[in-house]
């Protein structure tokens, strides 16, 4: 049995006061492994989003506690949410979100830039993550010069450059077009059977059904949904 | 960690060339503030090394005189200040001929006379000194044409602008005669107009040899002497004792003053350098206004790239990471406009000095503006604290940027 890498004790997050508030997350416990594929689905406006900011530390709960490797995040300070962030968690964003004054290589190498990671190994694992994902015609193209899928897959790359445990990926394919978004998916699962856990948010249904485990939110409240 | 700077460096200079129109406006407003302070620094002590190379050969010399004397506030105007019926002894003269380390001591003599010319006839003052005095009193005044007298010359006289073109109906000459006091002396040179170059105003001086003086007048009344000493290094110590002996041969504490060049020369450089400070502050209000335009440009620049901080954060920026990449860029902004402004200030204290070089604002003097390394460093410094300073808000508003920013979906 593989160790857990995410566990959530009473997760929730409120926003507002009184009358106002607004329970986007309501006492979650939920638990991931080392090799997980989970896929995490529900209506805009569910909680998706709220999770997954909370397990990709972007966010601090209102109360409950995240587990990652063990350590709980809820108490660490700025600066060391900020070293799990980039050593632990790899994020994939439906809008891509990279730096536009970037290059691809640029681009992924950024990360390891921020862990201190000196230049020539960077140089040497941004082309080796951008061959990796297709792109070995595209390493000295800014984000303007690619397309969606292309970008989206310098996002990928730029995701695994830190080694982390966890890749998060919000909506990944949201933005792309189908062969794109295959394409986007293929690369996903492929790093994920060389051992890597994935956790996708989506709404779309064949993307959920693709992941080894569902987990549904609906109005901050999450259940298990047997694949 | 060095690495690491490498790369905010990188991030900061990508930033600022893909704002390149904002970032070229930002920079020059502290390229104008640098350039003033610069030209400003550059002409000031242009202006010190005019003025002390002209006053400085006269280092040894001292001007005793009834009254206040010379000082910075009479400066320009008549400096023969003191009672009109009060006058150096040939004691008092010779007293101080045997003070030790006096080299020589010029009595000047003055007193009224009528000067006619042309039939018409007006009362002038008239100064009689020898002729090295002469050389000293108005070596370094421009002449409007003729020569300073010769030791050797006899019955010559010099005159100001105003007596030779204001006094008369008609113009005086070089080589005219002109009767002072019933006595036939020839023009030999006319002063330039005063234009505030010299010790004292020239423009209604009428100036001759002593001999001449005595012969004219038949008194012998000192105004002024001129002494110079053997030690330069002496010249403060024998300037007391003169005044000293003077004062005592007359009984009054206050009868005469001593005043040495040097001391002069010290009073102008000082209220040059008030003024310079001044204008220096005045420039600097410039560069507290490039600043407010720093912190303006990077603010914008933080909002708009609230999306971008929240990236780089979500992939493991620190807070520091996003400060340091803020402050550099402003840093750079303000160092690549004091780079730029320094330059403009080479040229611009050139340009400056010709304009005042041509309403001949030195008095017929020339100066050239000095670009110092060490107004150079300054610029450099000021430039690169106003860069910090201008950029620590906006950098620190950044870093208080949430990561959730990159994810929000709008």
């Amino acid at each position: 049995m593989s160790k857990d890498v995410i566990v959530t004790k009473d997760l929730s997050k409120t926003y507002g006061k009184g009358e106002l508030q607004v329970h986007a997350l309501r006492k979650t416990n939920i638990s991931i492994k080392q090799g997980d594929y989970i896929a995490i689905i529900g209506p805009s406006g569910s909680g998706k989003s709220t999770l997954m900011n909370l397990l990709g530390c972007l966010d601090t709960p209102s109360t409950g506690k995240v587990l990652i490797d063990d350590t709980d995040v809820t108490v660490l300070s700025e600066t060391k949410l900020a070293k799990i962030r980039r050593e632990k968690i790899g994020f994939v964003f439906q809008k891509y979100n990279l730096i536009p004054t970037l290059n691809a290589i640029e681009n992924v190498a950024l990360g390891m830039g921020f862990a201190g990671v000196d230049t020539q190994t960077r140089q040497k694992r941004a082309k080796e993550l951008l061959t990796m994902v297709g792109l070995s015609h595209r390493m000295k193209h800014k984000p303007s010069e690619l397309s969606g899928g292309e970008q989206q897959r310098v996002a990928i790359a730029r995701a695994l450059a830190n080694d982390p445990s966890i890749i998060l990926a919000d909506e990944p394919t949201g933005n792309v077009d189908t062969l794109s978004g295959n394409k986007i998916m293929n690369i996903l699962e492929e790093i994920n059977n060389k051992g890597e856990t994935i956790i996708i948010v989506t709404h779309d249904p064949a993307i959920a059904k693709r992941a080894h485990r569902k987990l549904r939110i609906l109005d901050g409240v999450v259940s298990e949904e047997n694949a | 960690m060095k690495k690491m700077l490498r790369d905010h460096f990188n991030l900061s200079y990508k930033n600022i060339r893909e704002r390149m129109s904002r970032s070229i406006l930002t920079l020059l407003g502290i390229a104008v503030g640098i350039m003033a302070i610069v030209s400003l620094i550059a002409i000031g002590e242009g202006m010190n090394v005019a003025v002390s190379s002209e006053l400085s050969t006269l280092s040894d010399t001292i001007i005793v005189q009834v009254g206040e004397g010379f000082s910075i506030f009479n400066f320009g105007q008549n400096g023969n200040s003191g009672l009109d019926d009060e006058y150096l002894t040939e004691r008092d003269i010779s007293d101080i001929e045997r003070i030790p380390g006096v080299k020589d001591v010029s009595p000047q003599l003055s007193g009224a006379g009528i000067l006619s010319f042309n039939g018409e006839t007006v009362g002038v003052s008239l100064t009689g000194m020898d002729s090295d005095i002469m050389k000293v009193q108005y070596g370094f005044e421009d002449l409007d044409s003729g020569d300073l007298i010769d030791s050797g010359d006899q019955n010559k006289v010099l005159i100001g602008y105003d007596v030779a073109y204001d006094y008369f109906d008609a113009n005086i000459a070089v080589d005219d005669m002109v009767i002072i006091n019933g006595n036939k002396l020839q023009v030999h040179g006319i002063f330039a107009e005063f234009t505030g170059g010299g010790l004292t105003s020239s423009d209604d001086a009428v100036v001759m040899l002593t001999r001449d003086y005595k012969k004219v007048t038949g008194e012998s009344n000192i105004k002024s002497a001129t002494v110079t000493v053997y030690n330069v290094n002496e010249v403060d110590p024998i300037a007391d004792e003169i005044e000293q002996v003077v004062n005592e041969n007359h009984g009054d504490d206050d009868f005469a003053s001593a005043t040495t060049l040097s001391s002069i020369l010290d009073s102008i450089l000082s209220i040059l350098g008030i003024l310079q400070t001044v204008l220096i502050a005045i420039a600097s209000i410039a560069l507290i206004v490039a600043s407010i335009g720093i912190m303006n440009t990077m603010l914008t620049s933080v909002m708009e790239r609230t999306r971008e901080i929240g990236i780089m954060k979500a992939i493991g920026a620190t807070n520091k990471d996003i400060m340091l990449i803020f402050i550099i860029e402003g840093i750079l902004l303000s160092v690549i406009g004091g780079i730029f402004g320094i330059f403009l200030g080479m040229f611009g204290s050139q340009g400056i000095s010709s304009i005042l070089l041509s309403f001949e604002m030195g008095g017929g003097g020339t100066f050239e503006p000095v670009i110092s390394i060490v107004s150079i460093v300054l610029a450099i410094s000021v430039s690169l604290l106003v860069g910090v300073l201008s950029s620590l808000y906006p950098a620190w508003r950044a870093a208080q940027m949430s990561p959730i920013e990159a994810v929000r979906y709008e």
